[in-house]
């Protein structure tokens, strides 16, 4: 099946509307396709291709009473059946007193961008992409990573009048370079797949797996760094996820309590989230259909504001934002267009502003030390660099690095001027630029 | 159509368009999430997917091509994709894949269940958990209470060219409770029976009455808010007892993961990472103390990883990974077996319809010594008894490790006293395994769900598990230092 459009996702949304002896119901539409050619060793050993079609229709009876149910089948019948069932499981249910209705009908902004020659990205064109790029390594250099194109629909109607239709794409090329003793790594995540310069990824990731080799031992310590575009992104993700949604802020369980319209870090660090910005990947209407609108959550260096769900901005008397989940959520509102704003200095003369510290190109397996203090641990990974003089001086062992994201942020001495996407689930990502921050803590090393 | 007509459908149409293998999957799943937040139904949802995924071998690359869409024409052209993606493949070269022999079998299998989970009303469900909500918030000091149900039922027919159809129906069934209290700028929370969502097993709505939420209520709550007011741990190195929960972590990261093959020959090394461990450290390598003895084991009762057949149709099996110390094995597929001149031991799983199959932890076990946990911490002179975990991290080759948990209780003298908060301990796999001098015995060993497992590109998630018992461990560094 090929790209719905043309109002036909909200028809099948509309299925879901008609069903009697409820107050009120909404039906949430998405369907998702796309394909992913993989590679290591230098050769394709995964290419994969799906599409997946999904109604979840929320219902409400005696005015509180809330369920919901969820059916990968497009089928008009099939709709309804689903919207039926959340009928049934609402009457089981106990009343929710905070119940805040549904929202009601709304012009959307635009937001991402549907590219057609993406959307219609064949294996062959991404193996394609694929072997020019590992046919022009350089010799004792092999190569691992993904090329991947996407695209994404979603419509969302309600009995309030809400009717909402959006449609985007997304390709990502990412390649790990192997040079024997030395890894390096190259990412990218656009709109469109001809917005991607895949042949510099490659070149890019080649000459920091070179550059990598014969990594020498580095004790831990706290250290000057510059993190590049990825590794920050990691960052300003896991703020997402601590606590810039109002629910976790009501429950106490946000970074933010006690803080808002204080100095959490840099005056140099603006954090938005932004689904219209150019460049983003996603529609222009959270899960409730709700417009989504630009949001200043920290505020060059002061936390500004949070984001809200229908749910919590009715709690809060304000406009909802547009950052709902499929309610009912315990997580409620969530930020999925983040951006760490650029700065003016270029990447190269962050690391030439360097005396004496780590160039870093990305994270691993990055997890929560401590929530309210916002410490994460992690590891480096493909391509760890001393820097002494602003020159880049040989690759470090990788060492795992336990660190306040807040902290650092708040020593942020220089913001990179350039941005990469980090992006994994098609709904979204994070932007962010290279920092040049001026203490690091990095807790403990590995082997290679 | 009916499933099996589907099935033959893509199956037939894969060949018909060159491929020299296929196997076609036709899943259903059924998921079933009940979150009670305090006094609220938090989070509700009621899923069922299906889907077909079509894997086909051509001049030996693979090709896979999965759709929810059920119509005959759909699920005919799903055929002919895998074929085409799998001929674009070849625009590298490379070696051609080679499949371990495998019987093809026809057979059926279904988890063993007392009591079907999804035949419980939703409204009794919803009022247990209340129920332990509202035990945990009779407790003072506590700021919030959480109670989990989580249900999941998948049928997989699974069709292969060369005569296999499988048609198996996995249930499982988890529930938890987590207490939250919040004060000073601080977190802390207590889970029952384990972190994340509580504990999973393959059976049905036996396990969660089982758990007792609402009886470990009051003692869950009382223990978070006791942690608001403890001392953080200071750094040292000392001794430490893994209580199960964190042990089945300290396993699946720094055991399971590293003993994929695949992972060792390097197909995941862009996402999840390669392996510190080499194909011909099989029967060499000294991986940890003789206490240590682990196998992969799909048969095993209650675990996540329990089927009757691997999505490549490989028959459920027990076989070694260490023994006594030593690597014996690796978790395998067809292909990657053939390399090794071996059979897979069957660990190819795939996470739904619209998922290749990878190789995956089925329950990846430590085998059990001796004693309870009361005798092990009366053997511990000083050290610490470390529950429940809170935070996982390792390296992508699986070398360094770093885990914060829950709650640990100092050991002195034989018993226990302090509590301590905001714990982690860190170290390198094979340090750490060749440390371990003493593991609970088969009355303390537990089998205990991991059902967020990610691997893959696409991501994918599994429901894996790790039968242990509480073990020691000597010379581990907690706190961070740095």
């Amino acid at each position: 099946m090929t790209r719905l459009g043309g109002g036909r996702l909200l028809e099948l949304a509309e299925a879901a509307l008609g069903i009697d002896g409820v107050d009120d119901v909404e039906a949430l539409v998405v369907r998702q396709a796309g394909g992913l050619t993989r590679f290591a060793s230098s050769h394709i050993h995964q290419s994969t291709w799906r599409e997946d079609l999904s109604v979840r229709a929320r219902v409400v009876v005696g005015g509180n009473r809330v369920g919901t149910a969820t059916v990968h089948d497009l089928e008009p019948a099939a709709v309804r059946a689903a919207a039926q069932r959340a009928g049934e499981v609402a009457r089981t249910m106990p009343p929710d007193p905070g119940y805040p209705g549904m929202p009601g009908p709304a012009a959307y902004p635009q937001a991402g961008r549907y590219d057609q020659a993406t959307a219609a990205a064949d294996p062959g064109t991404r193996a394609g992409l694929v072997a020019g790029v590992v046919r022009r390594l350089p010799a004792g250099v092999s190569a691992a990573g993904a090329c991947e194109t996407r695209e994404l629909e979603v419509a969302v109607a309600n009995t309030r009048g809400v009717r909402a239709e959006g449609a985007t794409t997304a390709a990502a090329f990412s390649i790990l370079a192997d040079a024997g003793s030395g890894t390096g790594w190259a990412e990218a995540t656009e709109p469109a797949l001809a917005d991607l310069d895949v042949a510099a990824l490659g070149e890019r990731a080649a000459r920091k797996a070179v550059d990598g080799r014969e990594p020498r031992a580095l004790d831990p310590g706290s250290y000057p760094v510059v993190l590049e575009p990825n590794a920050v992104a990691v960052m300003v993700q896991w703020l997402g996820w601590l606590g810039f949604g109002a629910k976790a802020y009501d429950e106490g369980r946000s970074f933010l309590v006690g803080r808002l319209g204080q100095r959490v870090c840099s005056p140099l660090v603006t954090i938005v989230d932004d689904a219209t910005a150019a460049g983003a990947i996603g529609v222009g209407f959270d899960f409730e259909g709700v417009p989504k609108r630009r949001v200043t959550l920290i505020d060059e260096g002061v936390a500004a504001s949070l984001v809200y769900d229908f749910r919590s901005a009715v709690q809060h008397g304000v406009e909802a934002t547009g950052h709902g989940l499929p309610a009912p959520s315990s997580e409620g509102a969530y930020p999925l267009h983040l951006a760490l704003l650029p700065g003016a200095t270029p990447k190269a003369e962050l690391v030439a502003g360097l005396d004496r510290g780590l160039l870093v190109t990305r994270f691993h397996y990055t997890n929560l030390v401590n929530l309210m203090e916002t410490t994460i641990t992690g590891m480096t990974r493909d391509g760890t660099f001393w820097v002494e003089d602003g020159q880049v001086r040989g690759a470090v062992r990788n060492l795992r690095f336990t660190q306040s994201i807040l902290d650092a942020l708040s020593a942020v001495r220089a913001v990179g001027a350039e941005t990469e996407m980090a992006s994994e689930d098609g709904y979204g990502g994070v932007r962010a630029p290279a920092l040049a921050i001026d203490r690091f803590s990095f807790s403990s090393a590995t082997t290679f | 159509m009916e499933p099996e007509q589907l099935t033959e459908l893509a199956l037939g149409s894969a060949l018909a368009a060159g491929a020299g293998y296929a196997d076609v999957r036709w899943v259903r799943e059924e998921t079933e999430a009940v979150t009670v937040t305090d006094d609220r139904v938090d989070d509700l949802e009621a899923e069922e997917s299906r889907g077909v995924g079509v894997r086909a071998l051509v001049d030996g690359r693979w090709g896979f091509a999965a759709s929810a869409a059920l119509d005959p024409g759909s699920v005919h052209d799903l055929g002919r994709r895998a074929v085409e993606i799998a001929r674009a493949a070849g625009r590298l070269p490379g070696a051609p894949v080679r499949l371990a022999p495998v019987e093809p079998l026809v057979a059926s299998w279904a988890t063993p269940v007392e009591s079907d989970p999804f035949a419980v009303p939703l409204a009794e469900r919803v009022g247990l958990l209340r129920a332990a909500c509202e035990a945990q918030r009779s407790v003072p000091g506590l700021t919030h209470a959480r109670a989990t149900v989580d249900l999941w039922r998948r049928r997989t027919l699974f069709w292969s060219s060369e005569g296999a159809r499988i048609d198996q129906t996995v249930t499982q069934t988890g529930g938890g409770i987590e207490a939250i209290a919040v004060g000073d700028g601080d977190l802390q929370q207590r889970s029952w029976p384990n972190s994340f969502r509580g504990q999973f097993v393959a059976g049905g709505w036996e396990a969660v009455l089982a758990a007792d939420l609402v009886g470990n209520a009051q003692r869950v709550a009382a223990e978070a808010v006791e942690l608001l007011a403890a001392p953080e741990l200071p750094e040292r190195t000392t001794t430490v007892i893994l209580d199960g929960g964190q042990l089945a972590l300290q396993v699946h990261e720094s055991v399971g993961h590293p003993l994929e093959l695949d992972r060792i020959l390097g197909t995941e090394a862009s996402y999840a990472g390669t392996s510190f461990v080499r194909p011909e450290d099989r029967g060499r390598l000294r991986y940890g103390s003789e206490a240590m003895t682990v196998t992969v084991d799909s048969t095993t009762p209650g675990g996540l990883g329990t089927a009757g057949f691997d999505d490549e149709g490989v028959p459920a099996q027990e076989a070694p990974l260490v023994t006594g110390g030593v690597v014996e094995g690796f978790l395998t597929s067809r292909e990657t077996a053939a390399g090794l001149g071996v059979a897979s031991n069957g660990t190819m799983r795939a996470d739904g319809w619209g998922n290749l199959p990878l190789i995956r932890m089925t329950n990846v076990n430590l085998a059990p010594g001796q004693g309870t946990l009361d005798e092990l911490v009366a053997d511990t002179a000083d050290g610490l008894l470390l529950s429940l975990n809170r935070s996982w991290s390792i390296d992508d080759r699986r070398v360094n490790f770093q885990f914060g948990v829950e709650a640990a209780w100092e050991i002195t003298g034989g018993r226990l006293g302090r509590l301590y908060k905001n714990v982690t301990y860190d170290g390198r796999t094979t340090d750490l395994w060749s440390s371990l001098d003493a593991v609970c015995g088969p009355a303390a060993w537990t089998v205990w769900g991991v059902p967020n497992c990610g691997k893959g590109q696409p991501y994918q998630n599994a429901h894996v598990s790790h039968g242990v018992a509480p073990a020691r461990f000597r010379e581990v560094h907690v706190g961070v230092g740095g």
